[in-house]
């Protein structure tokens, strides 16, 4: 590994990539500083990108297209009747000189398959998530002026060795600022027959995400939709991939243009990236990836807190928010770490989909957006969604197959993994609920119940595995599923001072301590966690013990039961089962029942 | 691959077309083929289907070659053919539209004027394509497996390729142009460009040796009459969803039809295509982008609608001899049933009722009575005892099902609703979840929140397995044939043992009697059971999978085969067997007259039991239905009562028994005295409807608990 010549460059066109031994680049990539030093995509505006450059791009999967079969190496017959073979991975153009033909029919052309995926950047990214994105970049690094002159040179110096028929990077350079000029009009142009909201495709059309379409070249099981990658590959943005500047009029015999649009939509709205490094990500917390450390952050490290009081900062934070109550605050943070960790045909354990109700009446209007503001900056990823008739009976909560276009159109839940869903139902008003509102409520209930998206594909529905902790806060019960209902027991002290209480939080959540917490949460989520022997028949000891006691306790309340000892005791970081964790597990949950109780019946759980 | 001869190819197609025949049961040759070429010669048929199995019988090598290289033959045959089609007229052929008038009239014409010595042009002369008014395509051989859209693959171009999925989206049917026929404005001669692919640069100028030789520039003008076309149609199809793999979105592809196969399938239909993977030269745009990339399609040999014709199922559903072997073994009942929501605990009965529920009985249809074959079930029980898990794992597993709540669910949206199309006015008819799930399982949810009103529309469903319609002009009757797994919650939030199951669930009896099966699930707490499934969960937990158990369980896409092979069983109950049940049958009466019984004993348990008994058989793959078929079905019939009575055997304690009655009367007749003349316990008792034994019993039980002794002589008995 030594002897691996760390200084040694990543390739910077396609075709020193296809020359040269493929597992050697991969190797280089191994080393996260290589990975730090490719530009981000997502922050980095196109006219200051290369066509053909190295960029990186990190995103969840959300459509994935049909195989398309390219000519991995085709002959080029010359004017004076010589030919030569020319690579084509990694490229989306023909690389033809003038006078130069592609021989189609040439034995020494090599077919190669290869998948477009339909790539969008994180959807409900947080803020600081995405400034500390930024911040990493290494283009916004360095000073603009310095900085990318150093580059540009360097960028011409290997275009002239290893590149010569494509166009010196100046006249490339000028093209780009014509095709800057060119977008607005494309733009305009193409919104004409589909919009560019459209072929965005935002899962969440409040906060829009950025578009990409990757190409990727193997392991084409290894994508699955909704997860999240990080991709490194080149840059293609040739005007000539844009099929929504096309002349309407002489292509109106064609049946299939808007598809033809929605699959070749301008590159300047939607780069296209040939892979050729992918690595799939199991959190989207940029803090703890190593790739988007900035060096200072690597060699100054904030003093090593113990995880337990981490834990207590954060569980203390937690119950400042939560109008002092302490139970409160443990479930929560059991909801902020929780995944499924594991899904047998039916199940999904590991949920805990909270619902957090009984919250008092007087600061209902302020109180959830509030608390939503501190819980924003604890998760590297969330969305806030205001339960109202009128986002249920019109925004779109699934995805659904558009045929005339053939792309999967997203909706509201087309969320990656840990990305939490705050419902807020508290403004839900007395009305009707159409058919869409009634599905919308269908689609939460499975995913909730399920951790699943049904996905429309019209003539079918498909289940997607997703992982989305759901978080629902109401006034009384919700009319929503969840694993564990959460009445509030408010203080009335704090409620009279709950504005101020937030604030203080607000205040509390320095950026060390915020990104102990941040990278707490993240841990915690991923961290392992086993159940010995001895303690499992203790469980079903208990279990039995219970049911004696108790004839209505069934088996989901063992479930719950397992769940919250779990993640009891991974907040304690610990990573085996205690006594004490499960102990603290039961008489949490006999509290919670006892409040659960104690909350006033409406007419219809009665008649249940 | 080595190079074939093709010549030679040439000959023995011709061989085989003229020679292949088949043995009818008379023993009389029957020429597949040649009497087909009659037909086409005579313009009576437009497409000859050469079955590959045929041709694999005939020249195995060459039923091979067809298929890797299946354009090539396909115009190979279509040559042959149009070779040997004129030996086969018989008759003189009527013109039967423009185009044959046409060919006619420039046949006589060609040999009026031709001048036998002279070379003629090649483009000026008739090309095959145009005389050519027949179509050639191949039906794959009976082995061939159907392909998902993702396992055809680059290797797969060129080749004939059978797939499944269902149609997304279809063009209208077009003319397409298969020969231009061009008129030249100097010379009049006549020149002609077969299209091979979908878009051709037309000619400009004449070829003819006239217009060449005299420079005279004659210009071409493309003639409508002249040129053939052909029916044209772009399908898109898609995947089915139990093709796509986890997490992954269903691929589709194009398909293109030509001439006869077009107009076979419409969107959302699910089709079985075989054709010849190529592929596709565009030009314009589409080539200009995509410079790099070759699109690929399937041009279509054969469409066949599986949701239309039911008896072609695809070879992906047969079960290897592997596969089969595992189900035989011994005890595939019970694993057939424990594999069904196998992360549910327990509840084998139940499970094995659902089991045949999926499989379903015969239909009969005596005399054109229909007697329903399907099999309807209700679970009733407690909450939390995993009633709906299993219902949402019924309705994934069967082929075809609906779910839904009663909740959710009007009786329109269960049986069809009448709709008036706001654009045109038109009523249209759309079914609702009864009528999609026609042949296939309805799984109602919260039976018991049904309205009244809605739950009285499924009555005519369970029973005649139709639903009628008589609303805003339409009259009509639409096929239901569903079986109905229905889940209810106990009235009172929990099971009311001293209630019938009418006041329990409140569901009216002629509902009631309509399901096969009642089954009662409850939750009692039972230290083993509890333990049990303590075990099973903690299990689950810490190892994220089922715990191993004795059975394996099987998985779902082998049970469903073997479903859909099990119904294709039609066994039949044998006479000897009628005795067995009709006297199984008149027990359960008595029984039901004489014990004070729950539920309900009704003809229609009789039907129940030969449904039960003949969906056992269809699971042993078996055509009778033997007696153990009908003992296993009296026994879960039992079962299920059993589960709805077990209640009342707990009960006794509470309800004073017999020997608390005359006790509580020998207490009276004491009153407040010691001792009481046995003579008029007996005297009381009897006026009070005991027997003596009774009484005599009573006083034995007593004297046992030490609260009264009888003396020698049996005549007094004395309280301590």
């Amino acid at each position: 590994m030594c002897a691996m010549p760390c200084n040694m460059e990543l390739p910077s066109s396609p075709e020193e990539l296809t020359a040269q031994d493929n597992e050697n680049w991969k190797e280089l990539l191994n080393d996260s500083t290589k990975w730090h030093s490719i530009p981000l995509l997502n922050h980095t505006p196109l006219h200051k990108l290369k066509d053909q450059g190295l960029v990186r791009f990190r995103g969840m999967v959300q459509d994935m297209m049909d195989p398309e079969i390219y000519l991995e190496r085709y002959e080029v017959k010359l004017a004076d009747g010589s030919a030569r073979t020319q690579p084509g991975k990694y490229r989306d153009c023909l690389r033809l000189g003038k006078d130069e033909l592609l021989d189609y029919h040439a034995d020494s052309n090599v077919h190669g398959e290869r998948r477009t995926l339909f790539v969008v950047s994180v959807p409900g990214l947080n803020d600081w998530a995405k400034e500390h994105e930024k911040q990493c970049n290494p283009q916004s690094q360095q000073l603009p002026s310095v900085g990318s002159g150093v580059k540009r040179a360097l960028d011409e110096q290997e275009d002239m060795e290893v590149d010569k028929t494509d166009e010196s990077n100046i006249s490339s350079a000028k093209k780009q600022c014509v095709n800057v000029e060119s977008k607005a009009e494309t733009k305009g142009c193409s919104s004409a027959v589909l919009g560019s909201d459209y072929l965005l495709n935002s899962p969440l059309p409040s906060r829009p995400s950025m578009a990409c379409m990757v190409k990727v070249y193997e392991e084409f099981d290894k994508y699955t939709l909704n997860s999240l990658m990080d991709f490194v590959g080149f840059l293609s943005v040739d005007p000539a991939l844009d099929a929504s500047t096309l002349d309407v009029e002489a292509m109106k015999d064609v049946e299939s243009l808007a598809e033809l649009q929605a699959q070749n939509p301008s590159p300047f709205l939607i780069p296209r990236l040939h892979a050729f490094a992918v690595k799939s990500l199991c959190h989207a917390n940029p803090l703890l990836d190593e790739s988007l450390q900035q060096p200072a952050a690597i060699e100054a490290p904030h003093a090593p807190q113990s995880l337990e009081s981490i834990h207590k900062d954060l569980r203390m934070l937690l119950k400042l928010c939560l109008f002092e109550d302490e139970l409160a605050a443990e479930y929560l943070l059991c909801h902020l770490i929780s995944t499924v960790y594991s899904r047998s045909e039916m199940q999904s354990i590991g949920k805990f989909a909270l619902n957090i109700c009984n919250l008092p009446k007087e600061c209902l209007q302020q109180y959830t957006t509030k608390l939503y503001e501190v819980l924003e900056l604890l998760l590297p990823a969330s969305h806030y969604l205001p339960i109202t008739l009128e986002t249920m009976n019109t925004a779109a909560f699934t995805p659904k197959k558009d045929y005339e276009t053939n792309k999967l159109v997203s909706g509201l839940l087309q969320l990656a993994p840990h990305t939490h869903l705050v419902l807020d139902e508290t403004h839900m008003q007395q009305g009707k609920l159409e058919a869409n509102g009634v599905h919308a409520i269908q689609h939460l209930a499975n995913l909730i119940n399920n951790q699943q998206l049904k996905c429309d594909f019209q003539y079918y529905q498909i289940d997607y595995n997703v992982d989305i902790p759901v978080l629902v806060l109401s006034e009384g019960r919700s009319m929503l599923p969840s694993d564990f209902v959460m009445p509030i027991k408010a203080d009335e002290k704090a409620v009279q001072i709950y504005e101020e209480s937030l604030k203080a939080a607000l205040h509390y959540l320095q950026p060390g301590r915020l990104q102990q917490f941040r990278n707490y949460l993240t841990m915690s989520r991923i961290a392992q966690f086993s159940v010995s022997e001895e303690h499992t028949e203790m469980i079903q000891q208990e279990f039995v013990d219970m049911r004696k006691a108790n004839v209505k306790s069934n088996a989901d309340d063992l479930h719950c039961l397992l769940v919250l000892s779990r993640l009891l005791g991974i907040a304690r970081g610990n990573a085996t089962l205690d006594k004490e964790t499960w102990h603290l597990a039961t008489e949490f949950e006999s509290k919670r029942r006892q409040r659960l109780q104690a909350m006033p019946k409406s007419s219809t759980s009665m008649r249940n | 691959m080595a190079h074939r001869d093709y010549a030679q190819d040439r000959e023995s197609i011709k061989t085989f077309l003229a020679e292949f025949c088949k043995c009818d049961d008379d023993g009389k040759k029957d020429f597949v083929y040649g009497s087909q070429l009659v037909k086409l010669a005579h313009r009576e048929q437009v497409l000859i289907t050469i079955d590959l199995d045929d041709l694999a019988e005939f020249n195995e090598s060459l039923a091979e070659a067809v298929i890797e290289n299946c354009r090539r033959y396909a115009s190979i045959f279509s040559d042959v053919i149009a070779e040997l089609l004129p030996s086969y007229k018989q008759q003189e052929v009527h013109a039967k539209d423009a185009l044959d008038v046409y060919i006619e009239h420039r046949l006589m014409m060609d040999a009026r004027t031709r001048n036998p010595m002279e070379q003629r042009d090649e483009r000026n002369a008739f090309p095959t394509e145009l005389m050519k008014r027949f179509e050639v395509s191949f039906k794959p051989q009976s082995t061939e497996k159907a392909h998902s859209i993702r396992e055809v693959k680059a290797q797969q171009i060129g080749k004939l390729v059978t797939v499944r999925g269902i149609v997304t989206r279809c063009t209208e049917v077009k003319p397409m142009m298969v020969v231009a026929t061009y008129t030249c404005d100097r010379c009049g001669s006549e020149t002609y460009q077969p299209v091979n692919s979908l878009s051709f640069i037309p000619v400009q100028e004449c070829p003819s040796d006239d217009c060449r030789v005299n420079k005279a520039g004659g210009r071409l003008y493309l003639q409508t009459r002249g040129s053939k076309f052909v029916k044209f149609q772009e399908l898109k199809m898609q995947e089915h969803s139990d093709q796509v793999p986890v997490g992954h979105i269903p691929r589709s592809m194009t398909v293109l039809c030509r001439g006869e196969v077009t107009r076979m399938a419409q969107p959302g239909d699910h089709v079985l295509i075989s054709g010849v993977f190529l592929p596709m030269v565009r030009t314009g745009f589409a080539q200009m982008i995509q410079g790099l990339l070759s699109e690929t399609f399937l041009q279509a040999h054969r469409i066949i609608c599986i949701n239309k014709n039911d008896d072609i199922t695809d070879k992906d559903c047969e079960l290897t001899p592997a596969e089969l072997e595992e189900l035989a073994q011994d005890d595939f009942y019970e694993r057939l049933a424990t594999s069904l929501a196998p992360e549910i605990y327990g509840h084998l009965d139940v499970k094995k009722a659902l089991l045949l529920l999926l499989v379903g009985g015969v239909d009969k249809r005596p005399d054109g009575m229909k007697i329903r074959g399907n099999i309807n079930i209700c679970l009733m029980g407690d909450p939390g005892v995993a009633k709906s898990q299993l219902l949402g794992y019924i309705s994934r597993l069967a082929i075809r099902s609906q779910y839904t709540t009663g909740r959710g669910s009007s009786g329109v949206g269960l049986t069809a609703a009448v709709m008036k199309d706001p654009l045109t006015g038109e009523m249209t008819l759309e079914g609702g979840a009864l009528v999609l799930a026609d042949q296939g399982v309805c799984c109602i949810d919260e039976f018991d929140k049904m309205a009244d009103t809605d739950r009285t529309a499924i009555h005519e469903v369970m029973e005649q397995q139709t639903i009628s319609i008589a609303k805003a002009g339409i009259m009509t009757t639409l096929n239901a044939r569903v079986s109905i797994l229905a889940a209810a919650n106990p009235a009172f939030g929990r099971y009311n043992p001293r209630r019938t199951v009418e006041q329990n669930i409140q569901l009216p009896a002629a509902l009631l009697s309509r399901f096969d099966l009642l089954w009662l699930i409850q939750d009692k707490p039972d230290r083993d059971n509890d333990l049990r499934l303590a075990k099973h969960i903690t299990y689950v937990h810490s190892h994220s999978r089922q715990p191993p158990s004795r059975v394996k369980s099987l998985d779902m896409h082998l049970m469903r085969r073997y479903i859909n092979l099990c119904k294709r069983k039609h066994p039949t109950i044998p006479d000897e067997l009628t005795d067995y049940i009709v006297g199984a049958y008149v027990e359960l009466r008595r029984e039901a007259r004489n014990q004070k019984d729950m539920t309900f004993t009704s003809a229609r348990n009789l039907l129940g039991i030969l449904r039960l008994s003949t969906a056992l058989a269809r699971l042993r793959l078996s055509d009778r239905v033997e007696k153990d078929d009908v003992a296993e079905a009296l026994r879960l019939l039992e079962m299920s009562k059993d589960s709805l009575n077990q209640i009342h055997e707990h009960q006794k304690g509470h309800v004073p028994n017999t020997s608390d009655r005359i006790f509580a009367i020998v207490r009276e007749l004491a009153g407040s005295g010691k001792a009481v003349k046995i003579a008029d316990i007996m005297d009381r008792c009897t006026t009070k409807g005991f027997k003596p034994d009774q009484v005599d019993k009573c006083i034995d039980d007593y004297e046992e608990l030490n609260v009264w002794q009888v003396n020698m002589g049996r005549t007094k008995i004395t309280f301590i």
